[in-house]
């Protein structure tokens, strides 16, 4: 990891700067994932302020890294984690383990021990096999009961793989309940993407209903994630005006419930840009190919996993005809853009793909034996 | 503003201590040790969360995991201590003129040197006992592969979540088993029943394969948080289960050592478990 000296506007002025852009370039190479901690604090601010007297836990797994969770830390943030290797992540940073929640739904033994061993005593759970591997830990966790609510507008689907239906609830408090269980709260996702509050809202009312018919109190909402950004033009979503119908939900719910939130992507994605460089080009049949040094398998990983388009730019201007932009591994599905509108570009051209901080470095791989783009971290606090 | 730590051995309830001073302060990557004054309890140990000593109640668990097994023994000799770091059993077991040889086994070096310079209390000089040998290793390992036999064995671990784990494992009691003489009684730190009633039960199950009489006695320390801690108790020997108080009080009177917690009569009531622990262990009474 690098560490650059403050840059202001990274995203917004140096990377449509050629100059400035080839600067950064030629001090720590190429590609790079250029992570800009300002722009995540004011990420952080701004759904802070869409949901007042929510909870935000950032889902580690988005992008885990010690300066996203250092500045998230300092911001009064708490984490989402799904595995050691992220509770080991937090550990370094020196997050308090009370201001972290454990939500996958699945979880080996050991799992569950490494997590209470770090101080995380706050587990997901949907279904009777899983609630019974608490058993024996009783007293020492609190459980968040996760329902199912689908969303037909969502880029990934979450309540296929997990959670239960909304009918199967009582019976499953019941189950924890029986073995000296405490379910202190029930989670839903919604899935990633969300492009409307509507499932959201629905859930909170449906789980708002759940938590009123039960006899013990439950006294956590965890409204998971989904807050969207604006992949195609990397502009601010207004995310006041897509939280107003959730916090309408909210404000509705009992007095007692506290409510929780996993945003993962609404913070990290605008956070980070990439920056490749043309390695070879070629004419197949009528359509130019360029060749980069970062592809699918590298930071724009997302592009398979996450079903993720980012912006990109280059700094040449001309006619601009269909072009493939693919990466740098051998194989024929490392292809980043199949007919993007792109100017004739030139070996050593350089791409800026912006967007970049969600499921992107977190899911590249090695493939080729490529190493992982290198990460320049910008206005990290506590650093000069 | 006060500086505060919390215990987050429980979700939805734990102890807090303010922080006078933080005087030491470790962090490997997989576990935190911090040692800080607070003004009820002296200089607190913590691990991952969970205190495991203080200065002020120490001598509660330290005298009841010693004096109980030796005293019950009547003629112990030697003496094996498994974990134990902080010196609080190997002082007390050092106070005991009648034990010959202690071996103690301490998988962290680091442990026995943090505790002699921050809670030079918790050993009082015991480290240095002609009669100590202090072994750096695996507990488990060393049980595995010792030849050597002893009259008490007293395992001084964390907790079973955390690196104590293997010491909890029914391979680490029948190890320790071969290691004791005839009649020999192995004592071990078990919990606060109350809050990990699973523990106790586990644990009766894995040394009843191994010893004929397996039980529990207790003792409350304040900062083992929730009520009565257990220690568990296994042995081929019934009847040392059984003494009456005359008979500790005669060897408690012969062995000179002073006390704060632990008295004949205490040792004799400490076997007394409440109906909820019975239960869980699967015994009618305590008999």
């Amino acid at each position: 990891m690098a560490v650059a000296t403050a840059s202001s506007g990274l995203f917004t002025d140096v990377l449509f700067d050629e100059g400035k852009t080839r600067a950064i370039v030629e001090q720590h190479g190429s590609p790079l994932l250029l992570l800009d901690c300002d722009k995540l604090a004011d990420q952080y601010r701004q759904l802070s302020a869409a949901l007042p007297g929510v909870g935000l836990y950032y889902a580690v797994k988005a992008f885990p890294h010690a300066a996203i969770v250092n500045t998230l830390n300092r911001l009064g943030a708490g984490f989402d984690i799904a595995s050691t290797g992220e509770i080991n992540l937090l550990r370094k940073q020196k997050v308090n383990p009370r201001n972290t929640i454990h939500t996958h739904p699945i979880k080996k033994d050991k799992d569950i021990r490494d997590a209470l061993r770090f101080g995380c005593s706050t587990f997901v759970v949907d279904n009777p096999a899983e609630i019974a591997k608490f058993r024996q830990y009783s007293h020492r966790v609190g459980l968040l009961l996760r329902v199912a609510f689908r969303s037909p507008d969502c880029s990934v689907d979450l309540s296929k793989k997990f959670g239960c239906s909304p009918e199967e609830v009582p019976a499953l408090l019941k189950a924890a309940n029986q073995l000296g269980l405490h379910v202190k709260g029930l989670s839903f996702h919604v899935g990633s993407q969300s492009t409307s509050p509507g499932t959201h809202v629905a859930a909170i009312e449906a789980c708002s209903r759940l938590i009123a018919e039960y006899e013990v109190p439950i006294r956590i909402l965890d409204i998971g994630g989904g807050f969207p950004v604006d992949y195609d033009h990397a502009g601010d979503i207004d995310i006041q005006a897509f939280c107003a119908p959730i916090r309408a939900a909210l404000a509705k719910l009992p007095e007692h419930v506290e409510v929780i939130a996993e945003p993962g992507r609404y913070l990290i994605a605008p956070a980070a840009a990439a920056i490749t460089t043309v390695v070879g080009k070629a004419l197949r049949g009528d359509q130019p190919w360029y060749y980069l040094d970062d592809g699918v398998y590298g930071m724009f990983s997302g592009r398979i996993y996450d079903h993720a388009r980012y912006p990109l730019h280059v700094f040449r201007t001309g006619p601009q005809r269909p072009s493939a932009l693919v990466g740098p591994t051998c194989d024929s599905i490392d292809v980043i853009e199949e007919a993007l509108d792109l100017p004739e570009l030139e070996v050593g051209d350089l791409v800026v793909g912006r967007m970049m901080g969600a499921y992107t470095a977190a899911t590249a791989t090695t493939f080729n034996s490529l190493p992982i783009p290198r990460i320049v971290v910008f206005n990290e606090p506590g650093r000069d | 503003m006060t500086k505060t730590w919390n215990e987050t051995l429980y979700d939805a309830w734990g102890q807090r201590h303010d922080i006078d001073k933080v005087y030491f302060e470790l962090d490997t990557g997989h576990q935190q040790l911090m040692i800080f004054h607070n003004a009820l309890f002296g200089r607190v140990m913590v691990l991952d969360g969970v205190v495991q000593t203080t200065e002020k109640d120490e001598f509660i668990y330290h005298e009841m995991l010693t004096h109980v097994p030796i005293l019950a023994h009547g003629k112990a000799k030697r003496v094996l201590i498994i974990g134990g770091g902080d010196g609080g059993i190997l002082r007390e077991v050092c106070r005991h003129q009648s034990i010959e040889h202690v071996t103690q086994v301490e998988i962290d070096k680091a442990v026995i040197d943090m505790a002699i310079e921050y809670l030079p209390n918790h050993s009082a000089g015991a480290y240095n006992d002609p009669r100590a040998n202090i072994v750096i290793d695996d507990g488990c390992r060393f049980v595995a592969q010792c030849q050597e036999k002893f009259d008490i064995i007293i395992s001084d671990s964390t907790d079973p979540i955390g690196p104590g784990e293997v010491l909890f494992t029914s391979q680490f009691y029948s190890d320790c088993k071969r290691c004791l003489n005839d009649g020999g009684i192995m004592v071990t730190q078990n919990g606060v029943v109350f809050m990990q009633l699973d523990e106790v039960k586990t644990t009766a199950k894995r040394m009843a394969n191994t010893f004929q009489d397996v039980h529990f006695y207790s003792a409350a320390v304040p900062t083992y948080v929730g009520g009565i801690m257990t220690f568990a108790w296994s042995t081929d020997n019934k009847a040392l289960r059984h003494l009456d108080a005359n008979t500790v009080r005669e060897r408690f009177k012969a062995s000179g050592i002073k006390t704060r917690y632990y008295n004949p009569d205490i040792h004799v009531a400490s076997f007394a478990l409440p109906q909820y622990v019975l239960e869980a262990i699967g015994k009618a009474d305590n008999s």
